[in-house]
């Protein structure tokens, strides 16, 4: 199985070599889609593949050191009472999880497709998209 | 019938039919339109302030007028630049019913004596609020790209480096003046949709251009024509009437506009039926800081709705400022309130002039302005 997640953690555990050992002893596979470090501390959004135990284990894992472990679904959030569906996010949206559908002339948002990068924020006029990691 | 149906029924019919059948086409968009703002008369306070400096909400209103009216512009903002709060979003916030925070100072007269107020109005307090637009639904507007190798934040959005995205900003085929295009049914005095409400054409718009080039069937290939509308704050909604925040450029407000076409001949029939494939508009490269940017290329609305247009060799995703779904929704808004009589259509009582030019604002001399 697949699943995408936002890993948020503290100047110590950005020392550890924490994807290292998810590969490493908890045989994922490991795909970093964004990585940010400074002096708070880190934030890097992962997608895991692997077995289903494995990946419980190495979200384990991640938690007993320290690391802040959430569902990608948590990481961009849009507000559908603000969104006018004009579709400034369509274009700048580099994983196509904004997408204009042709038939309804609506912008719908795959959150499966999303991977927290944030350049909708600023770009969204009605302020409709929020971050939360 | 709406202007999407309308196309539809001369697809099938051609447009004498239509001409014989159909008398009122409906139009719609939504969009940023940034030359907007409201009037507000307060009512007078006890003792009476000739209101000189004005804050709505922080944000400033001109009041160099009568004692209590002020004009709040769109695009005002408050000392500090904030973008997510300016004179858009205080119409809005009035608009959804929220009491706002009305700041006043005066020097003080014998017949005004009072120098400050600080108290709060709503559109159930005020005597008037009256949405008065100077330059509103464009008829077509440039597309915007980038070339340079930094992000550009632009009145047309974000533009990502190296020509990553293009935006445009009409409703194309459903605009309202891309089916009349040379305002033959709408001038001063017709009644349009305006944020919720009814409202009117008071004027045409502020850099009113309609000698722009055009198409053989007449459809201006560059922004041309616009009008200056008024209505009732009190009556519109806040589906129509929004504040937009565009990052380092400023607030604007999100203005939605409907205007009612009748078909009185097959020329305006022919006119009405023209679709995106038909209408042609200009890509320009916003990292020219210039008023005469270079014509990249010409494109067509069909071109820009399927999400893609080729730039230099390249593939550019396309977004669109104007809201589809919301322009769908006014012109089908507004074809009820015609069938139920609701709204009546109105001729116009005088037209636009042809003869208008766009002029440019050059640093001259006092003899050479003369």
């Amino acid at each position: 199985m697949k699943t995408k997640v936002v890993l948020n953690f503290s100047p110590t555990a950005a020392n550890t070599p924490i994807t290292n050992n998810l590969i490493a002893k908890h045989h994922l596979l490991v795909n970093i889609l964004r990585a940010e470090i400074d002096e708070i501390g880190g934030k890097m959004v992962l997608e895991l593949s692997g077995k289903a135990d494995d990946i419980r284990k190495g979200m384990d894992y991640l938690k007993e050191n320290g690391v802040g472990v959430r569902p990608i679904k948590e990481g961009v959030r849009r507000d559908d009472d603000l969104c006018t569906h004009c579709g400034m996010c369509v274009s700048i949206c580099p994983t196509k999880a904004l997408a204009f559908d042709p038939k309804t002339g609506k912008v719908t948002f795959n959150e499966e497709k999303c991977v927290a990068c944030g350049v909708c924020i600023d770009a969204c006029p009605p302020r409709a998209m929020e971050i939360l990691i | 019938m709406t202007a999407e149906e309308f196309k539809h029924f001369v697809r099938s019919n051609g447009t004498r039919k239509a001409a014989k059948e159909v008398d009122i086409v409906t139009t719609g968009t939504f969009g940023a339109m940034c030359s907007s703002g409201a009037y507000f008369n307060f009512g007078h306070s006890d003792p009476p302030i000739k209101m000189q400096k004005i804050w709505l909400d922080g944000i400033p209103a001109y009041g160099g007028l009568a004692a209590v009216d002020a004009y709040l512009g769109a695009t005002e903002l408050d000392e500090s630049n904030n973008m997510l709060h300016g004179g858009a979003h205080v119409i809005e916030d009035l608009v959804r019913g929220k009491a706002v925070r009305l700041k006043a100072t005066s020097y003080g007269t014998d017949c005004y004596p009072r120098r400050e107020i600080d108290t709060y109005i709503s559109l159930k307090t005020v005597n008037q609020a009256v949405l008065m637009n100077l330059r509103n639904c464009y008829q077509n507007y440039a597309v915007a790209t980038n070339s340079a190798s930094r992000t550009l934040y632009t009145y047309m959005g974000k533009l990502l480096p190296e020509f990553g995205n293009a935006t445009f900003s009409s409703a194309g085929e459903l605009s309202p003046l891309l089916n009349d295009p040379y305002y033959r049914t709408i001038g001063v005095g017709t009644r349009i949709f305006l944020g919720g409400a009814q409202g009117y054409v008071m004027w045409e718009g502020t850099q009113f251009n309609p000698g722009v080039p055009r198409t053989p069937a007449g459809v201006p290939k560059r922004p041309a024509g616009s009008m200056a509308v008024i209505g009732d704050l009190k009556q519109m909604s806040s589906e129509f009437i929004r504040g937009l925040t565009f990052t380092r450029y400023g607030v604007s407000l999100g203005v939605g506009i409907g205007v009612p076409i009748p078909i009185l001949d097959e020329e305006m029939a022919k006119y009405a039926a023209v679709t995106n494939d038909e209408i042609v508009t200009a890509v320009f490269d916003y990292s020219q800081q210039t008023r005469s940017r270079t014509v990249l290329r010409e494109v067509s609305y069909a071109d820009l709705r399927s999400g893609e247009i080729e730039l230099k060799g390249k593939t550019v995703p396309t977004s669109s400022l104007s809201s589809l779904p919301k322009a769908r929704q006014i012109s089908e808004l507004l074809k009820h309130q015609i069938m139920k009589g609701e709204f009546m259509v109105e001729k116009p009582i005088q037209n636009f002039s042809m003869d208008r030019v766009v002029r440019t604002l050059d640093v001259r001399s006092e003899k050479e302005a003369m």
